[in-house]
């Protein structure tokens, strides 16, 4: 046992541990205290945070090519721990306001974080497997928090059945591409591959198996159905951090696999790729449109930003654009995803005390009572819409370039189509909030105001000055993948 | 050869009409006990491809364990003891059809692949299969990544069955 595998995964490693003592710890803390454990829980995420940003820069494999830390898998880990730190945050008050405060709620989410980190660093197909089991669990019993309320329960039974379904087809497609490459490892399937002993239609039909299954984990068109409503079910909390959390891991183990194991099967690959991301930008933006329950649109709308980072991943096979395309994927997860937290903090913070379904209509007049929420609010539609020059519309722009770049002019024009009709659903929320009467009414926590507060300004800072993303995202292809 | 032939053939029969019968019986207990008949029908097949380890599992594992993990789960929830609903819903016809679609993609791509039919006539078969088996999921250059990953996977799903299984009051607060 060499030190060097353990210190590779210390990140990972210290907070299961984390996440194992404070399940103990949080018996010996009274009820009146449980804030203790929520600190506790955002402290383990801030430390893994600090751990794995001190690995940025180098390259290390581990565990006999089980596992690779690069700046790719640094970059997602990052935004997987600075996800939960939010989670914790908004969940926090929104908890206790629904009266659903579980302290269970914290080691769950830790461990999930922990899954998808292990899923960024994954570079062998059973890691990927276990990581996405390990990131998903939490996530069913998470999404079925508020058990005895009956939403809760459906959307935690649905997200767990289509969820289980979905792991079967991965495992399956690992099973076939292990039989075709007699390896697991990525790097071993992409040797296979060049030397020519692969067995190709067994190959094919793996990598296609293992597809359907990420594609049900980021909520690509046709495999969406169970997303609006798990989102609508679903605690507010949970849902901003699902919509992030399993979408960007899911897109790490597409980018990872995709591009690393099958980069000779990219032009294959192609078409489908050009199918899924086209279908699902127009049947989310679509769909979104008629929505009567916000939690039900925003649903709608990250199926819809799930097939424009869909879109990077289509001219993979020239190798020109590939470096291009994957950093302006990696820009896109965190242009929507601190937006779709700030989104999903303001719904906490709005969603009424029994916990029920949130319709836009309950947002009217919000300006009035909580201009700060209503201010914040603004910014993420305008962001979601891709309004210059907030940082949406460059995530936006940076994709539909490299689709361009790649010859995928018809696919560009679709996204911006799509997301010319997504205008109508944004606007009508601020529309909402600014042009209506009413009293709505929004939680006075402070630390669900300055977390909106603060994703609103970096949306902004990210729309200023947009060009650092773009360069941090490509360095953190330069030393791993592609 | 043909002996093995037969007592494949006949646990191949058992097996899927087994299955078959796992989905298809109204009543709850009845499907379970099916389940457990398919199970072991697979513990054959492993004998007759001279992995004994592998059978003692399956039979250890899934009928000890899991089959009367499922038979406990069936007599607990007293309510859904029996489906008194049709079998089969309106889209019976098309979900046969599609997956009749992928197993024929499948079998014929499976065909296709040489290995599929030159088997290798009699695999050598290793005494230390097991001690290999137990050496590989210890050993860092090994498995032992997936198998503490493992652990901690069970870790949460334990800790969420009994989140979710726990009796609930509504509308207050528990902790």
């Amino acid at each position: 046992m060499s030190l060097s595998d353990l210190l590779i995964l210390l990140p990972q490693a210290f907070l299961l541990v984390w996440a194992s003592l404070l399940l103990l710890v949080d018996l010996f803390i009274s009820k009146e205290r449980k804030v203790i454990t929520a600190i506790l829980g955002a402290a383990g995420l801030a430390i893994t945070l600090g751990l794995t940003s001190g690995q940025w820069g180098s390259r290390a494999t581990g565990f006999n090519q089980m596992v690779v830390v690069d700046n790719f898998s640094v970059f997602l880990s990052g935004l997987f721990t600075l996800a939960g730190l939010v989670a914790i945050v908004i969940a926090y008050d929104n908890m206790r306001r629904t009266g659903i405060h579980k302290t269970e709620f914290y080691s769950l989410l830790l461990f999930s974080v922990a899954g998808m980190m292990l899923m960024s660093a994954a570079a062998d197909l059973i890691i990927v497997f276990l990581a996405l089991e390990l990131l998903s669990i939490p996530l069913y019993i998470l999404a079925g928090l508020a058990v005895p309320r009956a939403g809760s329960a459906e959307g935690a039974i649905k997200y767990f059945l289509l969820g289980a379904f979905a792991s079967g087809f991965v495992l399956y497609g690992t099973a076939l591409i292990f039989g075709a490459t007699q390896g697991t490892s990525l790097a071993g399937i992409m040797a296979s591959i060049q030397s020519g002993t692969a067995e190709l239609p067994l190959l094919v039909i793996g990598a296609a198996l293992l597809l359907v299954g990420f594609s049900f984990k980021v909520a690509a068109v046709p495999f969406h159905m169970w997303t609006p409503d798990v989102y609508q079910g679903a605690p507010s909390p949970v849902t901003g951090f699902m919509s992030i959390g399993a979408k960007a891991a899911g897109f790490a183990a597409l980018i990872r696999v995709f591009s690393l194991a099958f980069p000779s099967l990219a032009g294959q690959f192609a078409p489908i790729f050009a199918v899924l991301a086209g279908l699902t930008m127009v049947v989310g933006n679509v769909a979104a449109v008629s929505q009567v329950s916000i939690k039900r649109m925003l649903a709608y709308s990250s199926i819809a930003h799930a097939g424009y980072i869909l879109m990077a991943l289509v001219p993979l096979a020239d190798p020109s654009v590939a470096a291009n395309s994957t950093a302006s994927a990696l820009t896109y997860l965190v242009v929507y995803g601190i937006t779709t937290l700030g989104a999903w903090a303001v719904i906490s913070a709005v969603e009424n005390a029994d916990g029920g379904d949130t319709s836009v209509r309950d947002l009217s007049g919000l300006a009035r009572q909580h201009p700060w929420l209503a201010a914040a609010m603004t910014f993420f539609m305008l962001s979601f819409t891709g309004i210059p020059p907030l940082a949406g519309f460059w995530g936006k722009f940076y994709l539909f370039r490299t689709a361009i770049e790649g010859g995928y002019t018809t696919l560009a024009i679709i996204g911006l189509l799509s997301s010319l009709v997504s205008a109508w659903y944004y606007l009508r929320v601020i529309v909402m909030m600014y042009f209506r009467e009413s009293e709505a009414g929004a939680s006075r926590a402070p630390s669900i105001q300055i977390a909106a507060i603060l994703l609103a300004l970096a949306v902004l800072v990210l729309g200023l000055f947009p060009s650092g993303l773009f360069q941090l995202a490509l360095q953190a292809l330069a030393n791993g993948v592609s | 050869m043909i002996l093995d032939q037969v007592i494949f053939l006949i646990t191949a029969v058992v097996v899927l009409t087994a299955a078959i019968l796992v989905v298809s019986v109204p009543k709850m207990i009845h499907a379970a006990l099916w389940l457990i008949l398919a199970l072991a029908g697979i513990a054959v097949l492993f004998v007759l491809l001279q992995a004994p380890f592998f059978a003692v599992v399956q039979v250890i594992v899934y009928i000890g364990a899991i089959a009367v993990l499922v038979i406990f789960a069936v007599m607990l929830t007293r309510k859904a003891m029996q489906d008194d609903g049709p079998q089969l819903n309106r889209y019976s016809v098309l979900a046969a059809a599609v997956s009749l679609m992928l197993f024929a993609v499948l079998t014929g791509m499976l065909l296709s692949w040489d290995g599929a039919n030159n088997l290798p006539v009699n695999p050598a078969v290793n005494p230390d299969t097991i001690v290999n088996l137990g050496e590989s999921l210890t050993n860092p250059q090994g498995f032992l990544l997936p198998f503490e990953v493992a652990s901690i996977l069970l870790l949460a799903a334990l800790v969420g069955a009994i989140y979710i299984g726990r009796e609930h009051r509504a509308g207050k607060e528990e902790e």
